[in-house]
């Protein structure tokens, strides 16, 4: 099992190195959307979650809830990850 | 001794469709926004500030040229470039403007065209040539010549998007996307067409305008249909189904309709200004299958730009740019045609989202209305271009006379605007 924290971490690098320029601050909590988070964006992070994880967001789980910031994303994936091993 | 850049992929790209344009005697690559003021502004103190960019960004006083390696070289003496141009309100003024040819060759890069309306009012346009930049860069640009203090952000070259990797996996990279455009050409589309000849070689548009209570019946369908943040995917599969019509309508149904849609590269968030064009382009091809529903055509978008992304495609796209970049224009174009049997696409698309937010004044004036406007091919001779401003969505209508006459266009748009009210 991989702790939230561990992919929260993971995630916060990926979004800082390959979406966001590099004077915008990603932050656990900041809002991605009202960052400039778009479609294409997302469609990048979920396959960058699929080559890590191995798991693929079905897209009833891609809510504006789950993409509220990125501990709210990692919280879906940690959530999905564990209901894989049970 | 400055150091001018190199075009990119994306640039040279953009140059070879000037090339194309200006082929079949249209005016060239070229792109406009337009600003309608509140009150007009001073021509003179616009020169000003113009003045003072040109003099900050070497690559403003430019040509394209470079032998093999194509560059931005320093621009022709004699030029008097950028031209700040002032008209008196007339018919069809606008139109004739975004006809008239930029000087590329002799260093004519872009034109700010002034228009004095009644009751003191100023529309200003601004014209570029594609090849400079795209169309955020553009909104930068202009944000930057329209901002109170002189203080203007640091010149961005433009970047490189491929790193460096031995030309045995360059050549891998570009052939897998060539592979890509090669499978699209087993259906190959097939454009409208010249349908009237004896038209000159000219494009026309058309701005259909969404109040902010229609904006969000549109977004509640993107929603619905597209998913969270889904409005770009729901415009272009609407763009789709809604030219699959148009063929139907025309009595020329096409084996499969394809369409470029434009990926940013520009990191999110990134407040500089740049030059250079910041995006790739990714293929996207629909069989008329697809077409027969708006969801149908959402559900075949997703699966293609995830599979894209999958594999790798946004950079064998990006490779293969940037070796192309070295055959001369004309043959660039012709295997750019070859792979879809002679055709470049189905229907120009842009999606430039939500101006600005500086450019809601320009040079202390109100901005009161905004439009986006490309040059399209003549063959298919047909775009569209979705964006927001103030919250509200525009949907720019381009066509060549000699696809679509106005009536033809007037219809298409209507029933565009009528589709993205109720899919």
């Amino acid at each position: 099992m991989i702790p939230t924290q561990e992919i929260e971490n993971q995630l916060q690098k990926f979004l800082q190195r390959e979406v966001f320029a590099p004077e915008v601050a990603v932050t656990p909590e900041t809002d991605l959307v009202a960052a400039g988070f778009d479609s294409m964006s997302l469609v990048r992070t979920l396959v960058f979650i699929e080559t890590t994880y191995g798991l693929w967001i079905p897209e009833s789980e891609i809510t504006g809830d789950a993409l509220r910031n990125l501990r709210a994303l990692a919280t879906t994936v940690s959530r999905l990850l564990n209901a894989r091993v049970k | 001794m400055i150091r001018h850049p190199e075009l990119n992929g994306t640039d040279y790209l953009m140059l070879g469709f000037d090339h194309e344009l200006r082929r079949h005697g249209f005016a060239g690559n070229t792109c406009q926004i337009t600003l309608e003021l509140a009150a007009a502004i001073s021509p003179e103190a616009l020169r000003q500030r113009l003045a003072v960019l040109v003099r900050e960004h070497p690559v403003l006083r430019t040509r394209p040229g470079g032998v093999i390696f194509p560059k931005w070289k320093p621009a022709r003496r004699g030029g008097d470039f950028p031209q700040v141009r002032v008209h008196r309100d007339e018919a069809g003024l606008q139109q004739k403007i975004f006809n008239e040819p930029l000087a590329i060759n002799s260093g004519e890069l872009l034109r700010f065209d002034l228009i004095e309306g009644g009751g003191g009012r100023m529309t200003v346009i601004f014209t570029w040539v594609h090849a400079l930049m795209d169309a955020a860069g553009a909104e930068q640009f202009l944000a930057a010549v329209g901002q109170e203090t002189p203080a203007l952000p640091a010149l961005t070259l433009p970047a490189k998007p491929c790193k460096r990797l031995p030309l045995r996996e360059r050549l891998r990279l570009a052939w897998k996307y060539l592979h890509h455009i090669d499978h699209f050409g087993k259906t190959a589309p097939r454009s409208v067409g010249v349908r009237h000849p004896a038209a000159p070689g000219e494009l026309r548009y058309h701005v259909e305008k969404f109040t902010a209570e229609e904006t969000a019946r549109i977004r509640a369908h993107g929603e619905r249909l597209g998913g969270i943040l889904g409005d770009g995917q729901f415009h272009v599969a609407l763009a789709m189904v809604e030219l699959h019509r148009l063929h139907q309508h025309l009595g020329c149904p096409s084996p499969s309709y394809v369409v470029p849609v434009s990926v940013g590269l520009r990191p999110k968030g990134a407040s500089a200004l740049w030059f250079g064009n910041q995006i790739t382009v990714l293929m996207l091809q629909f069989l008329p299958a697809a077409l027969d529903s708006v969801a149908n055509a959402v559900a075949a978008l997703k699966s293609q730009t995830t599979q894209a992304l999958r594999t790798g495609l946004l950079d064998s796209g990006i490779m293969l740019g940037e070796l192309f970049r070295f055959l001369p224009l004309p043959i660039y174009m012709a295997i750019l045609k070859q792979g879809l049997r002679g055709e470049i696409c189905s229907l120009f698309y842009g999606d430039t989202a939500a101006v600005n937010p500086h450019l809601t004044r320009f040079m202390g004036i109100a901005v009161e209305e905004f439009t986006h406007v490309a040059s399209v091919t003549p063959s298919p001779g047909i775009g569209v271009i979705f964006f927001y401003f103030r919250g509200e969505l525009r949907v720019t209508v381009l066509h060549s006379l000699k696809v679509l006459n106005e009536t033809e266009a007037a219809e298409f748009s209507a029933s565009l605007r009528a589709r993205l009210l109720n899919p």
